[in-house]
């Protein structure tokens, strides 16, 4: 058993097509019980289009598909049982609240009794009562979208599949939804699959996320990995800001590889086998680097001098612009002085071991 | 889109066909239905004549005539008719003034009537025997000819642009005026530079539904054109004068092609020009106040055009109780004993509508079902051949039902399937765009999620695409319904004495001068309009559902 909750849900080698375009490109993907996973890409990259053929609206070409150890190819939607919440919600218009929520259960024929508490549960659950003779049209758009994971939880707490549903709502209420959505998915050990585009929503809430791109996936991991140690320079700017430098390898040596920046050696936890001289770049995010203070004895640091270009006071912290060299590098000061921003010269200090190392000698880069 | 592609891509389509056969089947079977009774009957009409009998048409003087004259009229008509429809249109949409429900009433009055009550009213009012000619002023004048026609073609054509105005009018958002008023034009500039460049599309598409309206209108020419030649009335006068099948399928021909080139002109053409989607969900302010005197001045113009066809609609109630017009003014219901007597006439006129409609909307919605949610391939030739009935005037399909269903292998004259199969061609277009835009209005994923939840392909059908298009198949059904029970031109040339309808028997009933029960048949074929309507609006209106027309 313990073998089959690790793969829970299953995508083998999944190829979709549409006419000569490659929709999905040999994806796999395996979810374990439980779990949260985000599907992370730009708009276009096949997030709803794998999503599709886990539920059943259309098969792929190649590949196969398992849940719960058992191939579903070929299975029509209506029997999956792969609850959906769809991105425009697709209530029906012409059924009420409750009809809406209920529709599933009343479709297997179960005792309108049973269907009414279990009905009243999500009402109370989703914070809906007194709304369950609404029309879905008479309803805001953040009580659409809870009738919508209502209709869809109520079908059973084992899997639930979410395209992008919070993307219609404003930015606080869907932050807030956020935080229920994930409460409520470890309450009920819900293994879940999430749709975004919106790195933010991907990082707070997931296990584990896949970053696709052009029907590939390109990465898979926890937020951390996927932010700290992203697989290439795509993954790593599409889930944050970044800062990207061309360095050269010196020496791989336990797990701490040297590298030359600009005539400086700079030590990095990295267990990249790179080739002396080889070209690499180093992935530094914002808030990886400070800046030294005026009279800062910087001599046990790695540090670089440059130049402030520009700065945008965002209240937590202050993002400057800093010139180096040919480059410019964003930092992100968590620390804003209450005298204002800094200017002219300065020192910047890097963080080592925060700073990820890309072998760039591959295509990808 | 490169034509290589899309051909290759509807290939596969097709063939994807093969493993749904019942959709095969009934996409077959509609293509060849709506072939052999619109596209077949079109093609016997238009090839009959020999090439010198189109000659003809520019050869003989009096079909240059009713060519000529049948052009003129439309053109005279439709300015006036969308000039008034934009008076209409305007001063609903934008401006506050009182009795705007009278108003709406005015607009919809016309399209629940037969086509030529206007014309019948027209004389009772100003004719030889009129209340007005000779009751109140002791005249005779001829009113028959260009200038009655006119006047009646105005009054009875100008909803049909109204109500394209009025959705383009209503559909462009005030805060565009607003803009403009924010960076300093004035109310003039504003309508000039903004608000009317808005409006254009949906002139021009109200202009070209009146002309087609006008130009192959049949009714009101019949009882009001006196000598003037037309086209639709010399190609009656063929047929019932002289059963001269030939020149009738010339001259009805000739009226197909400005029919045709309108229809083209205004689905591909304007409907592509239309701005109604560009503004967003924004709320919109309200209209900028007019100053007093132009608000008023469009109040009286308003005013005066109702009062105008309250007077044509009073004068054919108290004409339908009258003892005999012009010398006897005293109240009878003899005119209304006369119309019960000849019931089975209105029971066949809400008998043929009601076939008809019923099964015109089940096959639109069928069509625009396929068309909308299936890729099948053949989806834009489904599209084509669901409207192409639009653009045939009725007159003309009722010729072609003559001259293509009179001999075996399908022989229908006289029967009451050639009026019901007439009809409900003549009705597609319109179940088929009311089904069209309902259809539209349902997201593609509603059913998906239903089968998401558990639903199969049927019970997802019939739990949430069915309901959801009761309403565009009530609201197609009762604007076919109304259409056919106010037909004349299309049933004039295929009714039998055992299929006679309401619309037919007022025709004779006027050609010989009995106007009371002419009023009074026509009453009663406007109350069961009305009645209809009431029924059908009540009955959406309880699902919260607005029938539009
Ligand atoms: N039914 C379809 N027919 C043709 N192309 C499609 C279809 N569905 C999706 N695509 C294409 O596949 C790609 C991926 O779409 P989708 O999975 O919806 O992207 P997203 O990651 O934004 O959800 C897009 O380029 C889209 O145009
Ligand atoms: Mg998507």
């Amino acid at each position: 058993m313990e073998h089959q909750d690790q793969k829970f849900i299953e995508f083998k080698n999944i190829v979709k097509r549409f006419d000569s375009f490659t929709a999905l490109d040999h994806v796999s993907l395996t979810i374990p019980k439980g779990k949260f996973v985000t599907l992370l890409g730009p708009s276009g990259c096949g997030k709803t289009t794998l999503m599709r053929q886990l539920a059943g609206f259309a098969e792929p070409e190649e590949g196969d598909i398992y849940i719960k150890g058992k191939r579903v190819n070929g299975l029509p939607p209506y029997k999956r049982n792969t609850p959906l919440v769809f991105q425009e919600y697709a209530l029906f218009p012409h059924m009420t609240v409750y009809e809406n929520i209920s529709y599933g259960l009343k479709l297997q024929k179960i005792p309108k009794s049973v269907i009414d508490s279990k009905v009243a549960e999500m009402l109370e659950m989703f914070n809906l009562l007194n709304l369950e003779k609404r029309f879905p049209k008479q309803l805001s758009g953040g009580q659409q979208q809870r009738v919508a994971f209502a209709r869809a939880l109520i079908m059973g707490q084992e899997i639930l599949l979410l395209d992008e549903p919070l993307s219609n709502l404003d930015a606080k209420l869907r932050v807030e939804v956020r935080t229920e959505l994930r409460m409520i998915q470890q309450k009920f050990n819900i293994t879940t699959i999430y749709v975004t585009h919106d790195q933010d929503e991907a990082l707070s809430m997931s296990d584990m996320i896949a970053v696709m791109r052009n029907g590939r996936i390109e990465q898979i991991g926890s937020p951390w990995e996927i932010y700290f140690r992203p697989a290439n320079p795509f993954v790593a700017n599409f889930v944050g800001v970044v800062n990207f430098l061309k360095a050269k390898a010196l020496k791989q040596e336990n797990g701490i590889l040297a590298v030359d920046y600009c005539g400086k050696r700079i030590g990095l936890h990295s267990n990249l086998e790179a080739t002396q001289g080889a070209n690499v770049l180093l992935v530094i995010r914002p808030e990886c680097m400070r800046i030294a203070g005026p009279e800062e004895d910087c001599n046990n640091e790695v540090f670089l001098e440059g130049t402030i270009e520009n700065y945008s006071f965002l209240g937590r912290v202050i993002r400057y612009w800093i010139r180096v060299d040919e480059e410019t590098l964003i930092l992100d000061d968590s620390n804003p002085d209450l005298s204002g921003s800094r200017n002219g010269k300065v020192r910047l200090i890097l963080d080592q071991k925060k700073i990820h190392v890309l072998d760039c000698e591959d295509a990808t880069c | 889109m490169n034509t290589g592609i899309s051909i290759h891509e509807s290939l596969k389509e097709i063939k994807r066909l093969k493993n749904e056969p019942l959709l095969l089947i009934v996409i077959v079977a509609i293509i060849l239905f709506v072939c052999y009774f619109a596209v077949w009957p079109v093609i016997k009409v238009v090839t009959v004549p020999s090439l010198s009998d189109y000659g003809q048409l520019f050869t003989r003087s009096r079909w240059i005539s009713a060519l000529k004259n049948s052009l003129f009229m439309t053109l005279v008509s439709t300015i006036s008719c969308t000039t008034i429809a934009f008076l209409f249109a305007y001063t609903i949409a934008r401006v506050d003034v009182p009795c705007k429900r009278l108003f709406r009433f005015i607009t919809l009055l016309p399209i629940v009537s037969p086509p030529f009550i206007v014309a019948l009213s027209y004389i009772l009012l100003f004719g030889i025997q009129g209340i007005i000619t000779k009751g109140v002023f002791g005249l005779r004048v001829d009113i028959y000819g260009r200038f009655g026609l006119w006047i009646v073609q105005t009054v009875t054509f100008f909803p049909y642009a109204y109500s394209v105005i009025y959705g383009v009018i209503n559909s462009i958002s005030t805060n565009l005026e607003y803009a403009a008023y924010n960076v300093g034009a004035s109310r003039w500039q504003v309508f000039r530079d903004v608000f009317f460049p808005l409006c254009r599309p949906g002139i021009a598409g109200g202009a070209l539904i009146a002309a087609i309206n006008v130009l192959t209108d049949f009714g009101n020419p019949m009882m009001i054109g006196g000598d003037l030649a037309l086209l639709p009335t010399e190609a009656y006068m063929q047929i019932s004068g002289w059963y001269d099948m030939k020149t009738a399928a010339v001259l009805a021909t000739a009226l197909l092609v400005p029919a045709l080139g309108i229809f083209v002109i205004n689905r591909f053409w304007v409907g592509q020009r239309s701005y109604v989607t560009v503004t967003g969900k924004e709320i919109s302010l309200h209209p900028f106040e007019l100053p007093k005197a132009v608000k008023w001045g469009l109040f009286s113009g308003c005013m005066a055009f109702s009062l105008f066809v309250l007077l044509v609609y009073g004068t054919l109630l108290y004409g339908a109780f009258t003892k005999t017009w012009g010398y006897d003014w005293s109240l009878t219901l003899d005119n209304m004993k006369y119309v019960f007597f000849k019931g089975e006439q209105i029971l066949n006129s809400i008998k043929f509508a009601f076939l008809s409609s019923i099964l015109a909307a089940l096959l639109a919605m069928v069509l625009a079902y396929i068309v909308q949610k299936k890729q099948v391939g053949v989806n834009k030739f489904l599209d084509f051949i669901a409207i192409l009935p639009g653009a045939i005037p009725g007159l003309f399909l009722g010729i072609g039902f003559v001259m293509a269903f009179n001999t075996k292998p399908v022989e229908l004259t006289g029967t009451s399937a050639i009026m019901v199969l007439a009809l409900l061609f003549w009705n597609i277009p319109t179940c088929y765009s009311a089904s069209t835009a309902g259809l539209q209005q349902i997201g593609n994923s509603v059913e998906d999620a239903a089968l998401n939840l558990g639903a199969n392909s049927f019970r997802g059908f019939k739990d949430i695409i069915l309901p959801l298009l009761k309403a565009p198949f009530l609201s197609g059904f009762v604007l076919s319904f109304l259409r056919s029970v106010t037909c004349l031109s299309v049933v004039i040339f295929i009714y039998s004495p055992h299929t006679i309808v309401g619309t037919v028997s007022i025709m004779g009933l006027v050609e010989t001068g009995q106007w009371g029960s002419a009023a009074a048949f026509t009453v009663v074929l406007i109350a069961v309009a009305f009645g209809v309507l009431k029924v059908a609006r009540y009955l959406l209106g309880k699902q919260g559902i607005k029938l539009e027309l």
